[in-house]
Order: structure tokens, then sequence, then C-alpha cells
């Protein structure tokens, strides 16, 4: 019988189910609004780390300097006040977006590569490799996580990989990309083990695809919007937990950092000098909020069983 | 209205459903009516919005993203769109019971089967608990479910399905309803236990002097045991006829396609009859007749390609919706429609 | 049975006494408390160009059958012959050729293709697997394969869910056929379809196996179908092939019990209702704990001491023409 008419017929080009999510996502004026946030700090951290590049002296050499008065609060001149050397902390505020958005991005990307990968093999093979693998994670995942992450911070610090030298900024998000494979591994993996069964993997098995094939032309792509949920939402997490290696003492020395402005809050805070904690609190605060909300219009509308149908 | 027996009457309703990609019309002008004692069948394939029907009936449409939009639902000289939530939910499972068609996902799985059949006596009637278990007791027997007394406590994943339907029907009919909607009751089960499960309706209805709505697309088990049919497509209602006749002489185009393309025992032919296309997406009908562009006559037609026939009543009994059926028009108003648009 | 290939009366696929039993395990230490035997010693074979249909409820065991042929379940034990190659003991790279030569087409339009595959993809995703041919081969020979199905090839960039139910499943089809396979097995490829697309993929698959040389393993439930498609028919029930008999043969001659209750509770499309009825009482047993005996015995009304005590032996009925049964009653 002939070819039969379908809906659609002037588009030659396929609407994917990526597309159709994006569709959806676009809808969402909160999540888009979220979106433009979550660009604007990204934005910011690209920007300082251009400025570094070209040499714009965006900022002072040394943070540490005495550049003026201590402790002024939020004027006309300083919007959020200066701090113990005189230092705008807008300014501070603003640069510290790069340290926050490169320990969380380096973090996510770290454990994406590694939880993946694992979560993909356990599912699929189960036996043998799944039980290693699962008790891996497991004996990982029972150990307190900062102590986790502070144990793999002081043995990275001054350690090299590569050749490069690991400064203590690379140790923290070495640190906590290290730790925090565990979330996403156990997710890809009960999915895996739910996806295997469909039929469609069945169908590549009995025209030859072996296991490689199957888990990344196949199972992969599918599974792979909990991926891209997860780590929106994880993201959050991983400013957090910068902040928290700050308030230890591991962290950037150097250049100011949200979690370091929290750190030397504490003790201004009992001299009456408020506004370094608010400016970083703020700044963390906008971030997560945006995120999460962004994460949930994600899992909203790129889940697949989620397609609104009719009766 | 009670007379002339009919007990459901269904009025030109309208269901419309808003999705991202459109309005999806999904009923549209639907009108039938289910007398009392008897089995009406709603056949179509998938799409073609009898499930919506049913479920609108019941008033159980998701609003958002459904709307009924339009029509009556009389029952006993009430109309059912008029009726309060609170006067609605009293109607449901007392006075029409729905059976679905995935007995495993329409009964709860962390309790047990007597559980769910109390829950549904207690809501409607006023018995003890130990009343109520009794009832169910006894409704699982006269189900056929044996060995009822340890039964009533399994879970339903201990059942086959054909068990679990069983259950379902027991739930439905503890309440006496008047009518039984089933929705492609026996679709997920076997062939020899949709027989015993049929036989088991049939029974339950000579017992119980209630009506059946039977939703299907088994255009077999309509043969067998509906009594008026109404066969739907793509929204609209094709054709409406008792069963005999609808089998006999069936007058739409997509009826007589339909009867023609299910395999039977005994077919002699190399290639079986078939209808052409695909059914048409409720977000993109075609114009006119819905049915048009696989209709042998209505695809060259351009009164079919542009108007949407009604469904209008062309024998005691029996109502089309098709331009060309036999004793749709007059012979006048045919000679009036060709001499316009034929020349 | 003759080993060597191409001379086995032009028979191309045997099976014998295949069983796939599954291990039940309980308790703490997962001890194997039972089998299930989903397939218990099946036994049949088709010759080249023809279609065998396996017909039989769900729990019969048909669909695993299939799947232990071409290996995708390990079979317990039994023999499966294919051109004269020992499917079941081939070695991994023997295994890979035969998949190029045995494919399948599955039941689901709506889960058998990669949702986040194009059509282009899905259809030649084997020749990718089995063959090093460049870009625009691949291209072409998709091309080619969607147009003996009934599609456009303008369609290669879309995906799955843009297209209806019959329209999948004629995908399934041409990735069933993109590497001009030999044996297709056919996994009750329009039990998911609409009755009026139904008729449209039958007839589609009637007229590729003249087009493509075929020869088909048909499974289905629903015997009117079978009964139009193939040429061949065996019945199945808990695991056993309990009749086998040529298409015709069986709907003029049903001997078992329970060919003719399947029959009778076929719904007829026709006007006038309820005819005679086999009675077929009481559920499908569990393949866990078959009834000792025929299988059959508890919802036979035709049974007897000797049913419920001794398997009734597969044998010929009837003077010419292929006609087995399993029954001690027919």
């Amino acid at each position: 019988m002939g070819s039969e008419p379908i809906k659609n017929e002037l588009a030659a080009e396929g609407r994917s189910l990526w597309q159709d999510g994006l569709r959806r996502l676009r809808r969402r004026r909160l999540a888009v609004v979220c979106f433009v946030v979550v660009v604007i700090y990204f934005g910011l951290a690209g920007f300082v780390y251009l400025a570094e590049f070209m040499d714009w002296r965006v900022g002072p050499v040394n943070w540490s300097q005495e550049v003026g008065k201590q402790y002024q609060p939020p004027s006309r001149d300083n919007i959020f006040g200066t701090d113990i050397f005189g230092q705008s902390v807008w300014r501070k505020t603003l640069y510290g977006a790069k340290i926050s958005i490169t320990v969380a991005l380096c973090a996510s990307f770290i454990s994406v590569f590694i939880g993946v990968p694992l979560g993909a093999i356990a599912g699929y093979f189960r036996g043998f490799v799944d039980e290693i693998i699962v008790w891996v994670y497991s004996t990982l995942s029972s150990v307190p996580y900062i102590l986790l992450i502070l144990a793999f911070a002081v043995v990275l610090r001054d350690k090299s990989l590569f050749g490069h030298k690991l400064t203590g900024i690379t140790s923290v998000y070495l640190a906590i990309g290290l730790t925090s494979w565990v979330g996403i591994c156990r997710l890809i993996r009960g999915e895996v083990m739910k996806h295997k069964e469909r039929e469609y993997v069945l169908a590549a098995k009995s025209y030859g695809c072996g296991a490689g094939r199957i888990i990344f032309r196949h199972l992969i792509p599918n599974v792979f919007h909990i991926v891209i949920i997860d780590f929106s939402l994880r993201f959050v997490d991983f400013i957090h937990a910068e902040v928290i290696l700050s308030f230890l003492g591991l962290g950037e020395a150097t250049r100011p950092s949200w979690g370091a402005m929290i750190n030397d809050a504490r003790i201004e805070l009992s001299r009456g000098v408020w506004w370094q904690m608010l400016a970083a609190t703020l700044a963390i605060f906008f971030i997560s909020l945006a995120l999460n909300i962004f994460g949930d219009a994600l899992r909203d509308c790129l889940d697949p069983k989620l397609k609104t149908e009719q009766g | 209205m009670d007379s002339n027996g009919v007990l459901l009457s269904v009025e030109n309703l309208s269901t419309h459903f808003s999705t991202e990609d459109g309005l999806a019309k999904a009923v549209e002008d639907v009108s039938f009516a289910v007398e009392k004692g008897k089995t009406f069948a709603l056949v179509g394939e998938s799409g073609c919005g009898k499930s919506v029907t049913a479920l609108s009936i019941m008033r159980l449409i998701p609003d958002p993203p459904g709307k009924i939009v339009s029509g009556r639902i009389m029952l006993g000289g009430r109309d059912l769109l008029g009726l309060s939530q609170k006067r609605m939910r009293a109607v449901r499972g007392n006075r029409i019971a729905m059976i679905f068609q995935e007995p495993m996902t329409s009964l709860n799985p962390v309790f047990t089967v007597g559980n769910q059949i109390v829950e549904t006596i207690k809501l409607h009637q006023r018995k003890s608990s130990e009343q109520a278990w009794a009832d169910a007791v006894e409704m699982l027997k006269q189900v056929g479910i044996g060995d009822a007394e340890r039964r009533v406590y399994e879970y339903p994943h201990q059942m086959s399905g054909g068990m679990r339907q069983r259950v379902m029907i027991a739930m439905a009919v503890s309440c006496q309803p008047e009518l039984i909607i089933a929705d492609e009751p026996t679709t997920a089960l076997d062939v020899t236990i949709q027989a015993q499960i049929l036989d088991l309706l049939d029974e339950l209805q000579r017992q119980n002097g209630m009506s059946i709505l039977l939703i299907t697309h088994d255009l077999g088990v309509v043969a067998e045991r509906a009594d008026d049919v109404a066969v739907m497509y793509a929204s609209r209602i094709a054709e409406t006829a008792d069963a005999k006749s609808l089998f006999e002489s069936p007058l739409h185009p997509y009826t007589q396609g339909l009867l023609k393309s299910v395999p039977q025992l005994g077919f002699e032919g190399e290639r079986l009859p078939t209808i052409p296309g695909v059914v048409p997406d409720p977000l993109a009908f075609p114009t006119g007749c819905k049915f048009h562009p696989r209709c042998a006559i209505g695809c060259d037609d351009k009164r079919c390609q542009a108007v949407e026939p009604e469904l209008r009543e062309v024998r005691s009994g029996r109502d089309v919706a098709c331009w060309y059926a036999p004793g749709y028009e007059s012979r006048q108003e045919r000679e009036e429609y060709e001499s316009k648009y034929k020349r | 049975m003759n080993q060597s290939t191409n001379d086995n009366n032009g028979v191309l696929l045997g099976v014998e006494e295949l069983k796939t039993y599954f291990p039940v395990k309980r308790g703490l230490l997962q001890r194997t408390v039972g089998y299930i035997r989903a397939v218990d010693g099946v036994s049949f074979s088709i010759r080249k160009g023809q279609t065998l249909g396996l017909v039989g409820e769900s729990g019969c065991g048909k669909t695993t059958a299939a799947r232990t042929i071409i290996r995708l379940i390990p079979a317990t034990s039994g023999k499966v012959t294919f051109d004269g190659i020992d499917v079941l003991g081939v070695g991994k790279k023997q295994l890979q050729s035969l998949r190029r030569r045995i494919t399948t087409v599955f039941q689901d339009p709506y889960s058998s293709l990669n949702p986040r595959m194009t059509v282009g993809d899905i259809v030649g995703e084997p020749l990718r697997v089995h063959k090093r041919l460049s870009r625009d081969q691949v291209v072409g020979q998709v091309s080619e394969v969607l147009e003996k199905v009934g599609l456009s090839p303008g369609h290669v960039n879309r995906y799955p869910h843009e297209f209806s139910g019959g329209q999948r499943q004629r995908i399934g089809v041409a990735r069933a056929l993109v590497l001009r396979p030999e044996l297709v097995i056919c996994d009750e490829p329009v039990s998911a379809l609409d009755v009026s697309i139904q008729s449209q993929i039958l007839n589609l698959l009637k007229d590729l196996q003249d087009d493509f040389g075929l020869t088909y393993l048909f499974i289905a439930h629903d015997l009117a179908v079978v009964e139009f498609f193939c040429d061949v028919i065996a019945v199945m029930y808990l695991g056993k092939i309990v009749e086998r008999a040529d298409a015709d043969e069986l709907y003029h001659n049903p001997l078992h019990p329970y060919t003719r209750a399947l029959m009778s509770v076929i719904p007829k499309v026709s006007a006038g209702r309820r005819g005679q009825r086999t009675a077929t009482g009481g559920e499908v047993p569990s393949a866990l704990k078959p009834p000792g005996g025929c299988p059959f015995h508890p919802r036979c009304p035709l049974a007897e001491d000797i049913c419920r005590g001794k398997m009734p032996p597969f044998e010929r009925k009837g003077e010419q023409g292929e006609h087995f049964v399993a029954c001690w009653k027919c």
C-alpha cells in the first residue's frame, strides 16, 4: 500500500525529543528568567577569566593590599562597603563568581565522567561487575561527605597531576568531583536497568549490536536527560561545598571567593561588620535559587514520560 | 425521561483537550442512547474518542487539559453534566460503575482485593464492616472466583489477569448499578479468558437487569455480545444500528471497510481487504467528512471534502453520517446537489 | 537429520526438543526451588520460503521459543539448525553472521524503536554493525528498503514519535529487512495495531515475502490471523506444541481439544450472536507447577485418567499431509 501522509509534511527535518523539551521549556517564563540569571553568573566568571588573560586590570593584583579605609559600611562609592583591606566588597563578590563557577563546573564534569560510565556499566552488566561498583560507591558514600573531601583535598594538595602543580583550588574541585559521583552513578544505574529491558534494546541485540554499542548508542542517550537535570541541581551543592571548604581553610587563598568572604565574615560580624557576609550570601542565594527552579523545570520538560497525553 | 426504556441518553456531547500543540477535539457532537437491560457497544479504533466519551459520561476528564464543552448526559431524567461534584460522586460507583482495560493498574497493588471491594461498598451504602466484608465474599463468588473466603485476602499481583478483571467486575457490581461502562474489558486478556469474562457480564446483566456500555475495538466481541452499536471515527459517530443490522448491512463506508478487513477464520483470499491511509491526528483533522481521505467515494467528492455530514436517522433505529449512505438524502436533495456541483 | 548445508529437503530452520527453563530461587541463600518451564520440548521445521505460525495464548512460551532460537535467551537444552549450522553451539563470530541472516520484527511499535534515533539511523544501524559501507551506500540502501515498506525516503530525518503505530511498524519491518535476511521472525507484529492497519501490515509482509524470498516464523495469539498468513500452524500450550498441521487442514479438521476451544471462542464478525461454545473453564495454570500428564487436562472436557497420568506423544494423525497431535483422545 502506498505511503500515508503524516503531520508536518512541510518540514523534512524531524523534531527530536530534545527539541520538544526545549520548546516546552521556552514557554515557562520563570524558567527562562532563571536561565538568564545563570547565564549572567557564568558570563561574569567568563569575563573575569578573559580579563585576567588579557590583563585588563579590572581588579587589584594583590587583594591583600591595603588600599583604603577598612570596614567602610555600604555607601554611594561602595555599594557593599569595604573589607579589612579597604577593597570593595562589591568587586570581590563579582570576582568571586569565577571561583565558585569554576569549582562547581569542574566538579560536575568530573563526577559525570566517572559516575555515568560506571553507572551504565553496572546497570547493564549486573552480576559481579555491578556488585563491585555498588560496593565501591556504597563505601564511599558511607563516609561523611566533609571528611571525605577534606581527606582528598589535603592529600592532593601540593601534589602534581600530569605535570601541573595542584594549587589549592584545583585540589578542591578534584576532591569534590571525586567524591560526588555517587549520586549520578546511582541514578544512571537505575535508569539503565529499566531501559535495557526495552524492546529497542532487544532489537539491537537481535541484529548483532555488541554491549558497547548498546550502552553508548542506545542506553546513554535515553538516560542522558537525567544527567542534565542532576547537573543543574547538583551545581548548587558544589557551590555550597566550596563555601564549606573555604571555611575549613582549604581553598583559594589569593583570590576572593564567596566562601572566603563568609569565612572572614565570621570574625567581622562580632565587630558589627555585616556587609561582606550579606554580599556573599546574596550572591550564593540567587544562583542557588535560579538553578533550583531551572532544574525543576528541566525535569518537567525533559522527561519523556511527563508529556501530557490526551484521553 | 425514562420512557422507551432508555436509561442513559448522550446528547451532542463534545469534549476538547488543550494541548501544547493545539486544541484536540477528541469528541465532537456525539449522541446515542443506551436502553435498560441492554448492551450498547461503542466501537472504533484507537484515537476515535470512545474512551474519552466514556470518561466524559463519568465526568472523569482531567480539567485541565480536558473540558466537556457542550452536550447533555441524561440519566433517569437528570443531566449528569449539571450535577455538583458531590452529587456526581454519589452517582459514580453507585448508579454507574466503570471497568477498565488494565486490571493490574486499576487495582491498587497495596490493598487486598477484599479491602478494595469493601471500600466501594462502604462509600455508597450504610453497612457495617462485617456486613461489607460478607458482601465482598459474596460478590467474589458471584463473579466466579472459587475459594472466595480465602481469596478475599489476596493482593492483586497474586492473581491472574482474568481473575483481576473479575475482581474489578465484582467491585463494579457491588452496589447494583444501573449501568456498567466497560472500557475494553477483555483486550488485555487471552481469548479463552475473554469468553469467560464476557459470559460473566452477560450473566450478571440477566440477573440484575443492568445495562452495559461496552467500549471496544474488537468487532467480533461486538457482533456476539452487543444489542446496539455505534461506530465511532475521528471524534464522531459514523453509524448507529442494532448489532444484527450493522453486520448484515453496514451503511457507512468506514464500517464496511472495517468489517471486511478483520481477518476471519476461513478467509480464502491471498490478500486482506484494507482501508488505505491512517487514522487522522486529532490535532489535524481533515476538512469535511473526516473519513473522506480514505474513502473510495469521498476522496474525490467535493462535498465530502468540504462539508461534514451530520448524523441522520435513515431508517428506524439506524443513524448514519455519510452523504452517500442509502436513504441519507431524498432523491430531490441529491438531484439538487448534483445539478449545482457536478456540472 | 541431514547436516550438510543446502541439502535438507529445503529445510531452512530446524528445531529439536528445545527447552528453556528459568530457575526460581527462594530464600536467603537463593536456592533453586523449581523451574519455570517456559519452553518444554518444542520441535518443528520450516522449509525455505514457507511460513510457520506459532500460535497460543499468553504464557504458552511462543515468544520465549523464538528468542531462544536466536540466542537472545539461553537455551536449557535442545538443538536449533539453520541452514545446516548448529545455532546453539556456534561461537561468537559465527553467531554474529547469523544475526545478519535471521532478523526479527517486534511486537510493540512504540517501544521497539529507539525514540532518540532518527528513522534513517534506526534502519541503517544493522548495516553499520555488519558491513563497512560508505555513508552514501548506507543512505541508498535505507532509502530503498523504506520505499519497499511503503514509506517515503524523505522521512529519514524524522523521529519515531512523529509517526503513527502502523508506520512505526513499517519502520520496524524495514529495519528487519535492510540486511536482506533469509529468515524473519515476526513476533506478534500486528497485535498492537488497530484493526484497519493490521490488514495493511499483513498484506505488506506477504508482498515482501515474495519480493525478498523470505521465510517466516510468525508468532501470534490470533488464530484467524495465523490461519490467513501461514502455511503451517503449530499450536502451543504451556510450553509444548499440542498440534501442528497445514493451515487449511487445521482449520477444517482441528483435532486437539485446545485448538478446538481456541477456534470456538474467537468472536466472529458476523450477524447473529453466540454460537455453540466449547467450554474452557478454569485459568491457564502456572508454568511453575504444570499439571502432570497432559498439560491441558484440567481444562479439557474430554479428560480421562490416562490424560492425568501420562504425557501424550506427539503423533502423526490422518493419512496424508503433516498433521500431528499430542492427545490421548484424538
